[in-house]
């Protein structure tokens, strides 16, 4: 890459990250969004039913993985769950997007709750006059002015996660922070065996890093906002 | 005209496909000889089946600590271990290229191994008994001791005037355990990788950093600000790491460290990883045809109580 | 291993709890400062912002961009290593652990106050002014006590977010609740029992923060909102 007025200790570093990092950290992004999406509206679904076994369940898990710092969760799902069985072992990167899947999915939970119960009495009213029974009810109308509401949550949630993702570098995970860590330390004469552990350009490195998540981020905000004016 | 395009190709498919032939051949006729050769020996054990089956290994290596494991320039895993890991491909299935990398920072290296996420664990690692009760090592193939990393104008010169110091290590080390039970008057920052313990002595967060001498020689080489002091402690040969109980795959790691001892193979890793200046000092450290070194014998205290 | 023949959470506890008490003492600690901290930010740049303050609010607004829209551990990193390659910028561990938190908080809570503020219905700050106040004044009696009341659901998420947050403290190897388990289950492998344990210290902690808010909001709940 000819940017001519970046010294070329960048290029290598740069080239680590967009190749191995940058792909990680979307890949968990978008999963974990996808999932916790489907999980969270779910439950939160669920969450309006007057049944209070189910609303009690679901009530902890939102509390738990909202009230959790993402740290710990993330601790647990990657070193303490091997030690309940031998099958709960995952690798950075998977156990990143477990973690991330359960703390978005209590948040979006949480915030269809809330979306599908600002839905007026009237809707469910004359929906079931229509003949429609509870699910029909749901899915044909509330749901979809629900959904509607949650969009720009939704975007919001996007932006925690991609943000979050760098917990990965935590544990290990070849994510963005964490290609970008590795270039800190690694940075010198090119070909073994004269190595030498290069200038620790940890400024530079963790700027750059900072100035790569608000290039991602900023639209998406950006789209959260303006998207919360038209739509709601 | 048509006739000689055809008889053009023709000759040069017998061409391509006789030279095709005749390099398989002799490739083939070399490794069948070398084959010949090894059968006529005891036979060396086999590969276990999951490697086997997978055909690839996953092994687990450094990504931070040059010249043992690093990422290089060009975003590859590079150095003595993963050279070794590498040399385990070309044992098991002729290629070089037949293994994955999973970077094992220290406190990562023993759940790879006990969650069956990697084979091997060739990342510095560092045989203690506490570690042997809950994974097993090969024999030993790096003779490493601990060192200190000062800075020029430091009081410390020895491990004695640690008082009052903060150390900087990494987390798990057995730096951490050695140093909170015997120098309790100093205090410990321990870090999850060895870049952040670096960075946090080259900022003077720390007074010194505290690791084994092959990751430490290179770094105080490097930095004109820093040297080692001159005591050695804790004798601390690297092994590697197998699965407990994984008998098949211990038998094969250890048969084929000895045929590069052997071999002398150990050599040639160092001087493909290490600068000229510094392969006499740690030829030493290296299994050798001459240099034996092993474990501590099962009687002797573990070395990370032992006191000074 | 199974589960039921190791986990000793009660002897891990007895074994460690110096540890892990002055480890929740840091926390907290860091906790309380950055919480002030990101009040009094919160508060006079959010007040900026809704009124347009000039040069300020602008200042403020990229204050807000860059935190919200870059990773918090990334800001601690470069709070720590990043400026720590300079000696006039390089803080210890104790100034980044609060500084950071507070920053972060910071600049969430800028925009709760903003949005509490421009909340105010005009009519009241008109009424603040047809009665002789002036522009400050009317900020401080009208402006302030209502806003703030509006931003307190907004400002509470965020203060329990920063608790949360001191958890990543753990990078810099700053003593707190997280890095305290952490370091001693790397040495004694109870892995499973430190988490846990701090698991239910942070639920506890944040719930009861939780609750303990939602009875001043309660009370200081707007008449129209009760």
């Amino acid at each position: 890459m000819p940017l001519l007025f970046l010294p070329d200790w960048v290029e290598p570093v740069a080239r680590y990250m967009f190749k191995v990092g940058l792909p990680a950290t979307l890949k968990v992004s978008a999963i974990a969004l996808t999932t916790s999406t489907l999980i969270g509206v779910t439950l939160g679904t669920l969450l309006t039913i007057h049944f209070f076994p189910s609303r009690a369940l679901i009530r902890t898990y939102i509390e738990v993985w909202r009230g959790l710092p993402i740290i710990v969760t993330l601790f647990l799902v990657y070193f303490a769950a091997p030690q309940i069985s031998p099958t709960l072992e995952f690798g950075p990167l998977t156990a990143g997007t477990i973690t991330l899947t359960l703390w978005g999915s209590a948040q979006i939970a949480e915030a269809t709750r809330g979306a599908v119960q600002s839905i007026p009495r009237e809707q469910h009213e004359a929906a079931s006059a229509l003949g429609f029974g509870w699910t029909g009810r749901h899915l044909y109308v509330i749901l979809p002015q629900a959904l509607r509401r949650l969009i720009p949550p939704l975007v919001s949630l996007l932006v925690g996660i991609i943000l979050n993702t760098t917990l990965i570098q935590v544990i290990g995970g070849a994510e963005l922070l964490e290609t970008a860590e590795r270039s800190v330390e690694r940075l010198a004469s090119p070909t073994p065996p004269e190595f030498t552990p290069g200038d620790i350009k940890a400024f530079e490195i963790y700027g750059g890093v900072m100035v790569m998540f608000f290039l991602i981020t900023f639209p998406l905000t950006r789209l959260a906002a303006y998207l919360e004016r038209r739509l709601v | 005209m048509k006739r000689l395009l055809v008889v053009t190709f023709a000759f040069a498919l017998a061409v391509g496909v006789i030279t095709a032939a005749t390099t398989a051949a002799t490739g083939g006729k070399a490794e069948s000889a070398g084959r010949r050769a090894e059968a006529a020996k005891p036979k060396l054990p086999a590969l276990p089946a999951e490697v086997r089956n997978r055909k690839r290994w996953i092994i687990g290596v450094k990504c931070d600590v040059p010249p043992f494991g690093y990422i290089n320039v060009k975003g590859e895993n590079a150095g003595f271990d993963v050279e070794i890991a590498h040399w385990f491909a070309r044992y098991a299935f002729g290629k070089a290229n037949r293994v994955a990398f999973v970077c094992a920072p220290t406190p990562a290296r023993e759940p790879l191994l006990t969650t069956g996420r990697a084979d091997l664990v060739i990342s510095t690692f560092t045989y203690t008994r506490d570690r042997d009760t809950r994974i097993d090592f090969s024999r030993a193939y790096y003779k490493a001791t601990g060192r200190l990393l000062v800075k020029n104008n430091s009081s410390i010169s020895s491990i004695s005037d640690l008082a009052g110091k903060t150390i900087a290590t990494t987390s798990g080390s057995i730096y951490d355990r050695w140093v909170r039970k015997c120098f309790t008057n100093a205090t410990l920052s321990v870090f999850d990788n060895l870049t952040n313990a670096r960075l946090a002595f080259d900022q003077g967060r720390a007074d010194t950093l505290m690791w084994d001498d092959a990751g430490l020689v290179p770094l105080a080489a490097a930095d004109r600000n820093s040297k080692l002091t001159n005591d050695t402690f804790l004798a601390l040969p690297y092994g590697i790491g197998i699965k407990q109980g994984n008998v098949a795959m211990k038998r094969w790691v250890d048969s084929r460290l000895a045929l590069m001892k052997k071999r002398d193979t150990f050599m040639q890793i160092l001087r493909n990883n290490v600068p000229k200046r510094f392969v006499a000092g740690f030829s030493k450290n290296i299994l050798r045809p001459k240099n034996n070194f092993a474990y501590a014998p099962a009687g002797a205290p573990a070395a990370e109580t032992v006191c000074p | 291993m199974t589960l039921a023949l190791t986990y000793d959470l009660w002897g891990f506890l007895s074994e460690n709890w110096e540890a892990l008490l002055r480890g929740l003492g840091r926390t907290i600690e860091v906790s309380a400062i950055a919480v002030i901290g990101s009040f009094l930010i919160g508060l006079v740049l959010g007040a900026a912002r809704a009124h347009r303050v000039p040069v300020v609010s602008q200042l403020a607004t990229i204050y807000v961009e860059v935190i919200r829209n870059t990773p918090i551990l990334v800001q601690i990193f470069f709070l720590y290593f990043g400026l720590g390659q300079f000696e006039s910028t390089r803080f210890d561990v104790f100034t980044v652990a609060w500084l950071s938190i507070t920053i972060w908080g910071g600049a969430f809570n800028t925009e709760n106050f903003r949005a509490g503020f421009e909340a105010v219905p005009y009519r009241f700050r008109e009424a603040g002014l047809a009665l002789g106040f002036s522009r400050l004044a009317t900020f401080f009696n009208v402006t302030l006590p209502i806003g703030g009341r509006i931003a307190l659901p907004s400002s509470i998420n965020t203060y329990i977010a920063v608790v949360k947050n001191t958890a990543l403290l753990y990078v810099i190897a700053y003593e707190e609740l997280t890095t305290t388990a952490f370091q001693i289950q790397a040495l004694t492998l109870e892995t499973l029992e430190a988490f846990t344990l701090i698991g239910i210290v942070y639920l506890i902690l944040v719930w009861s923060l939780s609750a303990g808010i939602r009875v001043l909001e309660s009370h200081l709940a707007l008449p129209e909102a009760r």
